[in-house]
């Protein structure tokens, strides 16, 4: 006789959206909206267009769960939606020309001599500013290596490409990081 | 470079993540110490790799209110559960609605104009708000609109720290309104009550427990109609 197998709690939750129960929507968003936020911002550096972006991937989710097969997690799959949506807007509307001050706030110290600063929150903010300055292909690898501790298979699925494809992007920026954060280039 | 530098670059990331068994790790090491290229190169992606370990998230303090649920809810189709006698009705609303959004649409303005600003927002270059009357938040689906409206009164939230100022279509009619929030006051000149304003934001729906209302929220500019 087969075991009863209790399902997988959010194969349940996907299985319920698809049938359009909004409760399971909500705790689709509630769940992701800040992991995909912090991605969306991250990659497209002004929080105007990330809360134009995040509001699309989540639309562009709902809309597309019926066809959501299984093949990959929910979150893999809703990533792989959100950096799309980066990238078509990004294609389309160019980079971000927002001054990082707007990105950073208080946060960030325009004195760019302070990239020498032994307060390691200005060190942070070198950092932010650098990962910014990275093209998006380079900038997207670091978001989910670093920020969102992704394996390379999980990269691999979200990027679409091979995860050798995945290491060597990785190698090109942190390569590119080096540069930008050394103390006399940093500042270009 | 060789095929096996190209191969064992791969490796380098997991490498100096600690995450390879003792003999790849082995075999690696041996090859940094007779591949120079390969030895400089590791050089420059640890230092990379430990910057980017500190690498954080850039929120919440760069992040504004993120968009509840019931926005991004409303904005989806659901026809199916339409009951057969309302769905004709239902359908010839929205093809009634399509008339008008494409006649809305074909207004759509781009802002250039800079004339009677009040707030310090910088609209970028080049990018579209819809244009939007303030009864037609309650069925709208874009994100980025202008509005107009009459200031009907303005107050500030010092809890949120916010202004908010309550548009109305006519200084007589309370109803309908939309709440505009704007975050950053510095430099604003608080437009008059009564004054006639445009608006350009994202349109949103606050579903806060008492609240309940349309609203602009951020606000990106103001233009002051009539002083
Ligand atoms: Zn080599």
């Amino acid at each position: 006789m087969a075991r009863v197998v209790p399902d997988d709690p959010e194969k349940v939750l996907v299985q319920a959206a698809r049938r359009g129960d909004e409760e399971a929507f909500r705790e689709i968003y509630r769940t992701y909206r800040e992991p995909v936020w912090s991605v969306v911002l991250s990659l497209v550096g002004d929080p105007l267009q990330a809360q134009d972006i995040l509001q699309n991937v989540f639309f562009k989710a709902f809309r597309g769960l019926p066809r959501f097969r299984f093949r990959s997690a929910l979150f893999t799959w809703i990533y792989r939606i959100a950096r799309n949506e980066c990238r078509n807007h990004l294609r389309k509307h160019g980079p971000s020309v927002v001054p990082l001050e707007d990105i950073l706030g208080s946060r960030y110290e325009a004195d760019t001599a302070s990239v020498a600063d032994d307060g390691s929150r200005n060190r942070r903010d070198a950092l932010t500013g650098a990962v910014m300055q990275l093209p998006f292909k380079m900038r997207e690898v670091v978001v989910l290596k670093y920020q969102e501790d992704l394996s390379y298979d999980e990269m691999s699925r979200i990027l679409g490409c091979p995860s050798g494809t995945v290491a060597s992007r990785l190698n090109r920026a942190l390569t590119e990081l080096e540069t930008l954060m050394r103390p006399s280039e940093g500042t270009r | 470079m060789n095929i096996l530098c190209f191969f064992l670059r791969r490796k380098f990331v997991p490498y100096l993540d600690g995450g390879l068994r003792p003999g790849q790790a082995g075999r690696l090491e041996k090859h940094l110490a007779g591949c120079r290229e390969c030895g400089g190169l590791i050089v420059r992606i640890r230092a990379g790799h430990q910057a980017a370990r500190r690498f954080d998230r850039l929120s919440p303090d760069a992040s504004p209110r993120l968009p509840e649920f019931e926005e991004i809810w409303a904005r989806r189709p659901s026809p199916s559960r339409l009951s057969p006698a309302l769905a004709v009705p239902a359908l010839l609303a929205v093809a009634a609605g399509l008339v008008m959004l494409v006649a809305v649409s074909s207004r759509t303005m781009t802002s250039h104009s800079r004339e009677g600003l009040v707030a310090s927002h910088d609209i970028q270059a080049g990018r579209e708000f819809t244009p939007l009357a303030i009864r037609e938040f309650a069925m709208n689906s874009r994100s980025r609109i202008v509005t107009e409206g009459f200031v009907h009164n303005v107050y500030y939230d010092e809890q949120e720290r916010t202004l908010h100022i309550k548009l109305v279509e006519g200084l007589q009619d309370p109803e309908p309104f939309v709440i505009c929030e704007i975050r950053d006051v510095r430099g604003l000149t608080i437009p008059q009550q009564g004054s006639r304003v445009r608006v350009y934001g994202m349109a949103r729906f606050d579903a806060q427990p008492g609240r309940g209302w349309n609203e602009v929220n951020p606000v990106m500019n103001i233009a002051v109609l009539n002083r």
